[in-house]
């Protein structure tokens, strides 16, 4: 087999000469023994380093004879199979094999490394020692992450805000939308509407508009017309300014006390004396004593309470008579069904939301006892409970039949009353229903005379007999006021834990029903103070109050009505 | 004595920053919204001001640490405020959150807020810790003197392995093409220098090869092959003259792998001063993006 071994020289600096050889052989021997073909005096060559055999059409085979591999293209190898025109690398030579000429069967060509591209060579094979110089950077990455956060941050929520269509995409999708911008959870109700920011957020930049809050909350009042009072605050104040919402389930309304101290503390001054409230900044050294809602009544009979402020001898007037300490007797009321002891709860049942207690229904609660039975002869006979016309209609119905059906034992009446009326007895003649009716009537009205004035309606009401006043007998309007404080809201349904005496000690002993068993201020004061209180329920004003209070204003249809 | 980034000025940052948190500790004690506290109160509103500021502050570090002209203090200095402030800015910004948490923007931002921050954390402790392993490590030599060291022990190696057998001179041979310092980004922070490891096992080797009876097979080490080779080669045909040249062969290469080790633990602590500033400076940036996304979303739903 013949090799060619073109030998490139280098002459000077540009020229290059060529030194060809023919080498016979099977294969080319490589290495700095000096039998190799190709002798490469070079302390990097091993003596024996390499050997390569032609394959013939254009193919080598390169084998090593060293344990430290052959650099071969680039890469260390121990036996590889290349085409023309690959390069093999020992020390400083470079060995190409070529496409052999006509007359050679296999070609190399052997050239030197010359000192600046070794040192190239070994720059560009040398591994990275500093971080700087491997894949990893700080511009491109930085890059990537603002543009990402940004682009999935702000600007896609914001095309989901001005473009519905890229919305309803999004809401479809686990890709961020405006609801990566809640910056809480939502107040429990605001939640059926929650996945639309722009059902509150209506305008980029702006804040909640108070339409957005009416929109819904129609018939919301308002707490005090700022046309009348002299007051930015109130003028000014946005449903948001107290209202914050993505504050969580409990966050939306504050019970911060200085929302109504901070104007309330000096509001007559605020107002310029506009407002008659006085100034009240804190429940439990701040407030004044409590107005109550006593019972009265107008010149032409309608029911008009008066407020005043409670004091502790302050007489209330429901023109009822009860006197509560013969009712509460510990060892008990001789009952029709026995002996009974009465408790409050006997009388005083609450309400079915709790707050307030049911009214006092003659019917069910004294009834029991006080009948209102009119005749000894009909002892299971009595009047309804109802106004005297009602009454005095019953008992001129009971004995008019009487009369006239006859067979009423009462030796004061006249034969004819009470002779009783056999079958086939003759009816009675015009002068005897005449006399039976008479009687009836006096019957009647003495029965009246003694209910009203006697034993039965005169117990516990204020009875006037008829007169040049009033043709018919006159009783008293009854009634409690129902709700003692309107301008605060109590509950007892919030006070079960409570004896009903903790509160309404006075009843056990009240022996007038004039006696007001309501208690004042200083009783709740006992156990609520104010925000700051210690020891007690911290109690801010919203306890009790409401803001939205206006008897007359609501916010939709604006405060400036 | 040395003063490090850390008591820079008598700690002057350090107390600044105490400072800070404490007006901010009190401020958010004494402040009652009414509410629940809430980035959307006025403390809310100053604290993340404050914040916003703060991050931008700490961002132009970047900046002041490039601009060797300016006379605007020193860079270390800047680097001490620079730490203190930014640890001040957890505090901060966790008051500015009111502890509300959830899954959105606010809170992504408030983790790779914090993410800066501990990365920035763990580049103090390799800045106050590495320097000095590094000196230690270098001996008094630089990199480069230590690389030109390694050059020559591999040409004195070749030629007295060359003296010595050609199966030795390969074994040498391959050892050089072995011994690659520096690499990927993975490779510099184990400090593997890639050399022949076995190297040192060597000796042990040719310990056991005099403690054990002369003509027994040498022990089946799991080292490389270039022990094997040479193990191999003491134990079948070495004379004197060749085992002397072996072991001064060896001490060579026991002394290029010591030099080896050395600069790939040189290439290890320059990678980990450096690989925090990775995650610390892109972090920051993106920070800063989610930051303004915070910001602009905050006031667009106003």
């Amino acid at each position: 087999m013949r090799w060619l071994i073109r030998r490139v020289l280098k002459k000077g600096k540009n020229s290059i000469s060529y030194e060809e050889d023919t080498h016979y052989g099977e294969m080319l021997t490589i290495g700095r023994a000096s039998d190799q073909a190709i002798f490469l005096p070079d302390i990097r060559a091993a003596l024996n380093h390499a050997r390569v055999t032609s394959l013939g059409s254009g193919q080598y085979r390169v084998e090593s004879l060293i344990i430290a591999g052959i650099r071969v293209n680039g890469e260390i190898t121990y036996a590889i199979t290349v085409g023309a025109g690959a390069v093999i690398e020992i020390g400083a030579t470079r060995l190409t094999l070529i496409a052999a000429p006509q007359d050679h069967d296999a070609a190399v060509e052997v050239a030197a490394i010359d000192k600046g591209e070794q040192a190239f060579i070994i720059a560009l094979r040398k591994k990275p020692t500093s971080l700087s110089q491997t894949w990893i950077g700080k511009r491109w990455p930085s890059w990537v992450g603002f543009v990402t956060v940004l682009a999935f941050g702000l600007l896609l929520p914001i095309t989901s805000h001005f473009v519905p269509v890229v919305d309803t995409l999004l809401s479809h999708s686990p890709l961020p939308s405006t609801a990566a911008w809640e910056t809480g959870e939502l107040d429990a109700a605001h939640r059926h509407f929650g996945d639309d920011c722009k059902a509150c957020h209506q305008n980029a930049f702006l804040m909640v508009r108070d339409t957005a809050c009416t929109s819904c909350h129609a018939n919301t009042k308002a707490h005090a017309d700022p046309a009348l009072f002299n007051i930015s605050e109130l003028g000014d104040a946005r449903c948001g300014t107290c209202h914050k919402d993505h504050n969580g389930e409990r966050g939306m309304v504050s019970t911060d006390q200085r929302l109504c101290s901070d104007c309330h503390a000096d509001l007559t001054a605020r107002t310029e004396g506009a407002s008659q409230i006085v100034d009240i900044s804190d429940f439990g050294d701040a407030h004044p004593q409590f107005h109550v809602n006593l019972p009265g009544w107008s010149a032409d009979g309608e029911f008009t309470p008066k407020s005043l402020p409670w004091t502790a001898g302050l007489r209330e007037n429901s023109g009822l008579k009860f006197n509560h300490l013969a009712h509460l007797k510990a060892d008990g009321l001789n009952t029709p069904d026995g002996r009974k002891t009465l408790s409050c709860a006997s009388c005083h049942t609450p309400e079915p939301g709790g707050a307030a207690m049911k009214p006092i229904a003659f019917e069910s609660m004294c009834r029991e006892c006080h009948q209102l039975g009119f005749d000894s002869l009909a002892p299971e006979r009595e009047v309804p409970h109802a106004d005297v016309a009602a009454v005095v209609y019953t008992l001129d119905e009971y004995y008019a039949r009487r009369g006239l059906e006859g067979g009423y034992a009462d030796a004061r009446a006249p034969i004819v009353v009470q002779q009783r009326r056999r079958p086939g007895s003759p009816p009675l003649s015009r002068q005897e229903q005449v006399e039976a009716l008479a009687w009836a009537r006096d019957r009647a009205r003495e029965a009246a005379r003694t209910l009203f004035t006697g034993k039965a309606c005169v117990t516990c009401h204020s009875v006037a007999p008829p007169g040049p006043a009033n043709a018919d007998w006159k009783i008293a309007p009854v009634r409690v006021s129902g709700i003692w404080y309107v301008e605060a809201h109590f509950t007892h349904a919030r006070h079960e834990t409570m004896a009903c005496a903790d509160c309404h000690g006075d009843a056990e002993t009240s022996k007038a029903s004039n006696d007001l068993l309501i208690p004042g201020i200083d009783n709740c004061r006992q156990c609520h103070g104010g925000a700051t209180a210690q020891g007690k329920v911290a109690s801010t004003c919203i306890a009790c109050h409401d803001y939205h209070r206006s008897p007359v204003l609501t916010l939709d249809t604006g405060a400036k009505k | 004595m040395h003063e490090s980034i850390l008591t820079h000025a008598r700690s002057r940052y350090l107390w600044v920053s105490l400072a800070l948190c404490a007006i901010s500790l009190a401020l958010y004690v004494w402040h009652d919204p009414g509410m629940t506290p809430n980035g959307g109160t006025w403390l809310g509103y100053t604290l993340g001001t404050v914040a916003a500021a703060l991050i931008v502050w700490l961002m132009l570090f970047g900046i002041r640490k490039r601009s060797y002209s300016t006379t605007l203090g020193s860079t270390r200095g800047w680097l001490s405020a620079h730490i203190y402030l930014g640890t001040a800015l957890i505090l901060i910004a966790l008051l500015h959150s009111g502890f509300q948490f959830g899954w959105n923007l606010h809170t992504f931002a408030l983790v790779l807020m914090l993410a800066v921050i501990f990365s920035g954390f763990f580049g103090v402790y390799a800045y106050l810790r590495y320097p000095t392993l590094m000196t230690r490590n270098r001996e008094n030599a630089t990199r480069d003197a230590m690389l030109d060291e390694i050059g020559e022990i591999d040409q004195n190696a070749l030629a007295l392995a060359d003296g010595i057998a050609p199966e030795i001179h390969g074994v040498v041979l391959r050892s050089i093409e072995n011994t690659k310092l520096g690499g990927g980004v993975w490779t510099q922070l184990r400090a593997r220098d890639g050399s022949d490891i076995a190297i040192a096992r060597i000796r042990a080797a040719l310990q056991q090869r005099s403690n054990t009876q002369i003509g027994a097979k040498p022990v089946a080490l799991q080292a490389g092959q270039t022990i094997v080779a040479m193990v191999d080669f003491l134990a079948g045909h070495a004379d004197d003259k060749q085992s002397e040249a072996m072991r001064k062969l060896i001490d060579m290469l026991s002394r290029k792998r010591a030099l080896a080790t050395r600069v790939a633990r040189d290439i290890q602590y320059q990678a980990v001063m450096e690989i925090w500033l990775y995650l610390h400076v892109p972090l920051s940036v993106t920070l800063l993006a989610a930051l303004i996304g915070h910001i602009v979303s905050v006031f667009f739903y106003w």
